[in-house]
């Protein structure tokens, strides 16, 4: 099972490294396809920030869990 | 007996006699006919519109041959990031906007030093202020002004490591501390300042003579910024008094000189001053660390969280290297087998922070090595132990980052916890101190995206059997010319003297990144090692021939002399051989060639040091004053090429690292550096250097040319977290802000008094 990148078709093992990738890269191809979901990059970012537990990535990742799985 | 002839050996540095002569020449030392004297002005805001600039003034004064500004720019932005173009975000000579107090905005080329400074003042910059920010903290929230255009929460760059469970391990520790450190930023206090004398000539030829840790990137920095080609463009670095990451990128001096020169074809000398040192380069990064650290209770350490917000200032420089490195090596040089790392690099109003010995290691080895002692301390077991137990060994796989091969800190642990022993029971309010690190040796990082190997060099045999070694290695004070010298005539079996280097001129040098990340010693050394070997078997050709040997046999030069390996009295000269071959060959130069890049090594470097180091102070607990006594190394660098050299790398390392835990800081009031000048700046001096040692440990590193790695950055990364554990043995008191100044030391005592007597 491979999850791949909505914008740039990068491959990532599991959906919470596709988020880490995605918030990453942060650019804003990238950006605009997390707003599209309904999040705003600032607040995931704020997320991760402010508290441990890689809180941000999670919540990316249960959306990119379902839209982006490859078998 | 060693088994070398050259390497190991102690050997006067190369070019050291020119330095202790005062017949070196520097960049400023040189002057070209009709050469013209550049200034800069700068902007006196932290964050503000140009509406306009006037420079008709200034052009019109008597002296003043040419003055640019951003329009006469190609409008490029600058950075080593040709990777990751949104990562390049300096102008250098800005059109439209100022992000900190010294961006610079317009520069002048007059006939001397006093009338360019004039004429700056002349220039008429109209600018519309703008709010601005300085702290990371505030910058990284909805309210704070937005510094570059589309960048949210001012967040430039964030970078994550991970591997393992870390949530689920966590859960199955018996102890788990969090705790918050702050780390200062440093100047990189180079004894040379930036400067640079760049000469454009009517056939379209651009030189530019400059101090550089890499003269190539500079070369294409350059060919980029102005719009020319590569060829076209040749830099020479002369004696260079000192880089410590600070002169990798291009600067304005550079660009400035190279512009006007352009402009009007003739020579430009930029020199900054001292002042413009401070407040217009880069400077190390601050941080501010979030630490999640969970173990067993016999020590084993199970899981570690690491949050990082860095000061990134104004520009994205070669931060976002440095906050990818702090958290690779916040796991250093332990096994942890769950780790999570995030990183986030803030834009702020402030001089952009970037690579500094260390990159980002000296930090999170002042962090990592505090909190390890702090939970040592809870858990009741010794600091030695909790390292032994944890530390790296030879042959593991940092998960997902990194291979180690070679790894020596084992050794070191007991040497040094020996050297304490040995110490004994210590007076009152005195304490020693240890931390451990490990570093990289060579960076392996392109952004840059070369096409070209990492490192490369040329060995030109001469008819005379003296030796020209070509390559483009910047020696910046560190010693590469030595070593790179000494590996050479290792290779080759001839003396040290024998050898003559040109180094870091791309007009006659392959390029090489330069030095930056400990990579001249592994890499160009690399390199230089498989061009002399090319030249050597070229020789090895006519030398067998002549002595008529069976094929089984191998051959070697060793003291001039090239013979059987397993027959060594039977032989023939160097001398000879080289001359035989030369006429054999139809006269044809004897010309050796290397590379070197690194295939397969992880995301980081091919090689890693490792050490321990010991710090003894003395704490007065009436005014919080301390002396640093002692600094005890044991460094595992692998085979050792030039012992002086580590030596004085060591001092160096200890003088520069020492005064980042002690006393070094920039502090700034509204965008501005308030200690701009060697007066108000505070860092430890001759006087004040305490004694240092270094303790061999014997180690073999696969990679490294003659097993030798890195034995000078790596230095730098123990002795804030050193000094920090060696207050806390001495007077029983954890400072976790750098640097830990007496004041700090004073107010925590006073702190402890109240706690006891309540």
């Amino acid at each position: 099972m491979s999850y791949h990148c909505p914008v740039c078709k990068k491959i990532s093992p599991a959906p919470l490294d596709l988020a880490r990738h995605m918030i990453g890269r942060g650019d804003k191809v990238h950006r605009d396809w997390i707003y599209s979901k309904g999040f705003k990059y600032s607040e995931l970012l704020l997320l991760q920030i402010k508290s441990f537990g890689g809180e941000g990535f999670k919540a990316l990742a249960e959306v990119l869990e379902k839209e982006t799985k490859v078998e | 007996m060693s088994k070398y002839s050259v390497i190991g050996t102690r050997v006067n540095m190369v070019g050291g006699t020119d330095k202790v002569t005062g017949n070196a020449k520097y960049t400023t030392d040189i002057n070209l006919p009709g050469m013209l004297y550049g200034k800069i002005l700068r902007s006196p805001h932290p964050h503000a519109k140009i509406l306009k600039i006037d420079t008709s003034k200034a052009e019109k004064m008597v002296g003043v041959k040419a003055v640019v500004t951003g329009k006469d720019t190609i409008g490029k932005k600058q950075g080593i990031w040709r990777r990751f173009p949104e990562l390049c975000d300096e102008e250098i000579l800005c059109r439209t906007k100022v992000r900190y107090i010294g961006d610079a905005v317009a520069s002048v080329a007059a006939v001397d030093e006093d009338t360019a400074e004039e004429a700056l003042e002349l220039i008429k910059v109209d600018y519309e202020v703008l709010p601005a920010v300085f702290d990371p903290m505030e910058a990284i929230t909805e309210e704070a002004p937005q510094i570059h255009e589309g960048v949210e929460l001012n967040i430039n760059v964030n970078r994550h490591i991970e591997w393992g469970n870390v949530d689920d391990a966590f859960k199955k520790c018996d102890h788990i501390r969090e705790d918050q450190f702050v780390c200062s930023s440093q100047a990189h206090m180079c004894m040379e300042t930036h400067c640079a004398i760049a000469s454009f000539d009517y056939n379209g030829k651009l030189t530019v003579w400059t101090s550089t840790q890499s003269s190539y990137y500079i070369q294409v920095l350059l060919m980029d910024m102005l719009g020319m080609r590569e060829g076209d463009i040749r830099v020479i670095n002369p004696y260079t008094g000192g880089g410590f990451g600070s002169k990798f990128e291009l600067d304005s001096a550079q660009f400035c000189a190279s512009l006007l020169s352009k402009k009007i074809c003739k020579p430009v000398k930029i020199v900054l001053n001292r002042m413009e040192e401070f407040t217009a380069t880069k400077r190390r990064t601050p941080m501010y660390y979030f630490l999640k650290l969970g173990a067993k209770k016999d020590g084993t350490l199970l899981a570690k969280e690491v949050r990082v917000i860095t000061e990134g200032g104004a520009y994205t420089a070669m931060g976002a290297t440095a906050l990818y490195l702090t958290g690779f090596f916040s796991s250093f040089p332990y096994k942890y087998p769950n780790y999570r790392y995030d990183g986030y690099r803030a834009y702020t109003n402030t001089q952009p922070s970037s690579a500094m010995r260390g990159f980002g290691a000296p930090q999170s080895t002042f962090v990592g090595e505090s909190q390890l002692d702090m939970i040592a301390d809870d858990l009741g077991i010794d600091p030695f132990e909790i390292r032994r137990k944890n530390g790296m060994t030879p042959d593991y796989v940092v998960p997902g980052q990194a291979f180690i091969q070679s790894c020596g800190l084992h050794q070191c642990l007991d040497k040094i916890e020996a050297h304490i022993k040995e110490r004994g029971k210590l007076p009152p309010n005195r304490g020693i101190g240890i931390a451990a690190y490990g570093f990289m040796s060579g960076g392996i990082f392109n952004w840059f995206d070369t096409p070209y190997a990492f490192s490369a060099a040329i060995v030109k045999i001469n008819i005379d059997g003296k030796v020209d070694l070509f390559t483009g290695a910047n020696e910046i004070g560190q010693g590469s010319d030595t070593t790179l010298s000494l590996i050479c005539a290792e290779e080759l079996g001839v003396n040290f003297d024998d050898i003559r280097i040109h180094s870091a001129d791309t007009g006659i040098c392959p390029a090489d990144l330069g030095a930056w990340g400990s990579r001249q010693t592994l890499m160009s050394g690399n390199a230089v090692k498989m061009a002399a070997a090319d030249a050597k078997r070229q020789l090895m050709e006519f030398a067998a021939a002549k002595l008529g040997v069976n094929i089984v046999y191998d051959l070697d030069i060793k003291d001039g002399w090239i013979h059987l390996i397993d027959r060594p009295e039977r032989g023939v000269s160097y001398l000879d051989i080289v001359k035989a071959t030369i006429r054999g060959k139809d006269g044809e130069t004897i010309i050796g060639r290397g590379h070197y890049t690194p295939h397969r090594k992880g995301m980081i470097s091919p090689a890693y040091s490792f050490g321990i180091q010991a710090a003894e102070v003395e704490v007065d607990p009436e005014t919080g004053k301390y002396k640093l006594l002692s600094a005890t190394t044991a460094h595992d660098s692998g085979q050792v090429i030039n012992p002086v050299g580590i030596e004085g790398q060591l001092e160096g390392a200890i003088m520069m690292a020492g005064g980042y835990g002690y006393c070094e800081d920039q502090p700034t009031e509204n965008g501005r550096v308030l200690n701009p000048a060697i007066g108000d700046y505070q860092l430890i001096r001759s006087l004040d250097m305490p004694e240092t040692n270094i303790l061999e440990i014997d180690t073999y590193e696969p990679e490294g040319p003659f097993g030798a790695k890195e034995a000078g950055e790596g230095l730098t990364n123990p002795t804030a977290g050193a000094i920090g554990n060696a207050i806390y043995k001495a007077v029983g008191v954890r400072i976790n802000t750098l640097p830990i100044t007496p004041e700090k030391v004073f107010r925590a005592l006073k702190e402890k008094e109240k706690k006891e007597k309540k």
